[in-house]
């Protein structure tokens, strides 16, 4: 019987792949090895321009879709809360090692208008330093009264709720409120403040 | 401000680039502290810091359109860059990086940035675009980084042939740690590629002879001695070729090749019944490994080498049967890979909450052609690919819900347009009847007469109604003919009339300034409510004038939107397609590699069993012809 020698097809293409951070093995001197790597390399140079071309053309429509999303994303603000009567509610955390938060409800003249639960992901966020825009709302030239109720764990891991109340004025223009969760260290205990903000 | 919360400026980059690298962020960086001064800039941090990048750039243009960062220009921009660059719009975020790390940003930043850059394009297959990153780069980075970066040099100058440069500068890598073997295997590569195979060997079987700490090196030394050994094997050293095989562990990833190849080296030198000992082994392993096909054909080999004819016979054909099989779900793998199945499913266990470059498929779903793929998902291309196919999802998806936001709008402002209508002559009548001039005339008229009753101190001007009647009744008295009569009563009823008159002029008197001041105060008011009122309708007819245009500058960008959209759902559509046909391509490619080599395999397995065939036939010949 002639003396069959397998070749080892699969190896000698996985021996050739560049080692990219040590990931894949050396080609060897042979021949065939060589002239199967050449090929892949051919393939590999067609593969990488058609990837390329995809590629610049899915970022061209990135910018676009973005573009696009910035667009309407204004006019949905403008139509929903025109400038007049804007008024934008923005939840803050300054350190709030005393308080956990859960949820806020906010009663605006006495109605119930949101009521946001928080996830861990966005307590973390709020932890970080970013600022969440909780709610929108179209109001009268004229005072109105604001009520935020504040639940979640307190001091100890107690079940905590609290509520911050404040009157303010709405002139003509867009108005921003902000709920700031601080701590009030003397008294080892959180603090609710509401601010306007100009 | 909004929030006492200090941020490092341009921590940004830092933290985009921190999602890359998953490595924990120094924060004890205090130089160049911000401070969080537009709400609008903390909301874009708020879905930034959530990894959410697609609505944190949203917000973030929107909010610099509308001139709301004015506290934050500089700042915006960079975390602009940094968002851009996590959401894997590499392009845009260059762009922004070329124009803005510049003096103003910290060097060690600068150069982070610009070495994720480079790894991003690298990986994207931007090969130039990344070597002109790393060319900025001007200072070492940090340790781990520096090591990173010197790979990813290396690696671009062996993509580009550039085989020297690489030797040169993995050649005098220092240590002993991780990167250290990493840096020794690819300047083995670079060795090889290069033709100095001896110099190769050298380094190959030191990094095979390594301790390793982690399995990481483990997998590094297995490789390392698999490449060894098989580079003795094919140079005819078959006895060389053993010990760096035997040194591959028996439960790694190439455990497979370097059993197939311990076989082999056994096999060269004709001792078979020991090569069989690890072919056996590995028959029984996974037949979609190439080393567990080739054992399937190596075995008979080496029994046919035996003398082993019958049991010879039996293997190949059972390997003839396995690889049929095998085959058979290739094809209906390669089928349903090509009906476009594939990519639904392989999106289908994914969310697609979050839009980030940092996204990386981590296992296949559970399809028939998944076991066939699986080496597809260590590839960049493959992975990168996915990327944008996902991305091109998400980008479908917020166009599909913007446009049943956009009908939305359409029907809304029709509603309004129309409520609007009804109301106008409405109001137009009300105004009308307002007579806003002539109240403004009768409250002058009435601060003229009241300047004048002050000037006369007229305080009779300013009596009630009763104190009025009273007066008048009093007038009407002392006017009476009878009283002037010179008798006692007439006398007495004149003194009485006369003091009743001074008792309410002392009253008038009295009241005169209080009375004056409260009407001087009604007027003042009325005066204001005046003008607010006289605001209020210049209000009123301004929105009068205003609305029919708002109506129709809104109309005309909400009409405008739909054709924008469905343009863009077309294009997002067709490269979707594009994308879908090319990952598709790679997929069944992949496959047609493997039936491929089942073919080959089976073609070689036929002609042994036809060989053996052969043979027995002669020898029974041989035997008939010798009994007779």
């Amino acid at each position: 019987m002639a003396r069959i020698r397998f070749s080892s097809i699969a190896l000698s293409s996985i021996l050739w792949v560049t080692a990219a951070f040590a990931q894949d093995l050396a080609p060897l001197d042979s021949d065939s090895a060589l002239a199967e790597a050449q090929s892949m390399e051919v393939g590999e140079a067609q593969a990488r321009i058609e990837f390329r071309s995809l590629d610049q053309d899915v970022q061209s429509l990135k910018k676009e879709v973005l573009d696009l999303n910035r667009d309407l994303f204004l006019l949905e603000e403008e139509l929903l809360f025109p400038a007049n009567s804007q008024v934008a509610f923005f939840i803050s955390m300054d350190v709030g090692e005393y308080f956990d938060l859960d949820a806020i409800k906010l009663k605006i003249d006495g109605k119930d208008v949101s009521n946001y639960l928080y996830t861990e992901r966005e307590v973390s966020a709020l932890h970080r330093g970013g600022v969440h825009r909780m709610h929108m709302e179209n109001l009268k030239v004229g005072d109105h009264e604001l009520v935020a109720v504040f639940t979640g764990k307190g001091p100890g891991v107690r079940d905590y709720r609290r509520g911050a109340t404040m009157s303010f004025k709405k002139g003509i223009g867009a108005k921003y409120v902000e709920l700031k969760i601080t701590d009030r260290i003397t008294k080892q205990q959180p603090e609710f403040v509401i601010k306007e903000w100009e | 401000m909004i929030a006492r919360r200090l941020i490092t400026v341009a921590l940004w980059l830092w933290l985009a680039a921190g999602t890359m690298l998953s490595q924990p962020l120094a924060a004890d960086d205090k130089s160049g502290l911000t401070i969080v001064k537009d709400a609008h800039f903390g909301e874009v941090l708020f879905y930034f810091y959530q990894e959410d990048y697609f609505p944190a750039i949203v917000r973030l243009l929107a909010a610099n359109k509308q001139t709301q960062l004015e506290n934050h220009i500089d700042e915006s921009e960079l975390l602009l860059g940094g968002l851009y660059l996590s959401y894997g719009h590499h392009l845009q975020a260059a762009e922004i990086f070329e124009r803005l790390l510049v003096d103003s940003v910290d060097q060690d930043i600068r150069d982070r940035t610009w070495f994720f850059l480079a790894k991003v394009w690298y990986q994207r297959g931007y090969l130039a675009e990344s070597q002109h990153a790393l060319d900025k780069i001007e200072t070492e980075l940090p340790k781990p980084l520096e090591a990173e970066r010197t790979m990813l040099q290396a690696q671009l100058l062996i993509d580009n042939s550039q085989h020297d440069q690489a030797i040169a500068l993995l050649g005098d890598w220092p240590g002993e740690d991780t990167w250290a073997s990493y840096a020794k295997f690819n300047l083995a590569v670079a060795m090889v590629r290069s033709g100095r195979v001896n110099i190769a060997a050298d380094i190959l079987d030191q990094l095979g002879k390594i301790n390793p700490q982690n399995e990481e090196l483990s997998s590094l030394r297995d490789k390392a001695n698999l490449v060894l050994g098989y580079a003795y094997l094919q140079d005819g050293q078959p006895v060389a070729a053993k010990a760096p095989l035997q040194r591959v562990r028996l439960d790694g990833p190439f455990s497979n090749k370097a059993l197939l190849g311990v076989g082999w080296a056994d096999a060269e030198v004709d001792h078979y019944r020991r090569a069989l000992v690890p072919w056996m082994e590995l028959k029984d392993r996974d037949l979609l490994d190439p080393a567990v096909q080739e054992s399937m054909l190596a075995i008979p080999y080496a029994m046919a080498k035996l003398n082993s004819i019958s049991q010879a016979a039996d293997h190949y054909l059972n390997a003839i049967e396995a690889f049929y099989e095998e085959t058979r779900r290739i094809d209906q793998a390669i089928y349903r890979i090509e009906s476009g199945e594939f990519l639904s499913e392989f999106l289908a266990q994914d969310a697609l909450e979050t839009t980030g470059w940092s996204w990386k498929l981590e296992a296949l779903p559970e399809a028939p052609e998944s076991r066939f793929l699986l080496h597809l998902l260590a590839t960049h291309r493959f992975q990168e690919g996915l990327k944008n196919y996902r991305d091109l999802s998400y980008l479908l998806r917020n166009l599909d819900q913007w446009q049943q936001s956009v009908d939305v709008y359409r029907n809304m402002l029709d509603t309004r347009e129309l409520a609007y209508n009804e109301r106008l002559p409405r109001i137009e009548k009300s105004l009308g009847q307002a007579d806003l001039d002539g109240m403004a005339a009768r409250k002058l008229e009435f601060d003229a007469r009241l300047n004048s009753i002050e000037g006369s101190a007229d305080s009779l001007a300013l009596a009630t109604e009763r104190e009025f009647d009273l007066w008048g009744e009093i007038i009407a008295l002392e006017r009476n003919p009878a009283l002037q009569a010179s008798i006692p009563e007439a006398e007495e009823i004149r003194d009485k009339v006369m003091l009743l008159r001074g008792v309410l002029q002392w009253d008038l008197d009295k009241e005169f300034k209080s009375r004056l001041w409260k009407i001087r105060r009604n007027l003042r008011q009325t005066g204001e409510a005046l003008v607010k009122s006289s605001r209020s309708r210049r209000q009123v007819e301004e929105a009068m004038r205003n609305e029919p245009l708002l109506f129709a500058e809104f109309n005309r960008r909400v009409g405008g939107l739909s054709p924008k959209i469905d343009d863009l759902k077309a294009r997002v559509e067709i490269v979707m397609d594009r994308q879908r046909v090319f990952m598709l391509g790679v997929a069944a490619d992949e496959l047609r590699a493997q039936k491929h080599r089942l073919d080959t395999y089976t073609v070689q397995a036929r002609f042994a069993l036809a060989a053996i065939y052969d043979l027995a036939a002669t020898a029974t010949a041989d035997t008939g012809f010798g009994s007779r």
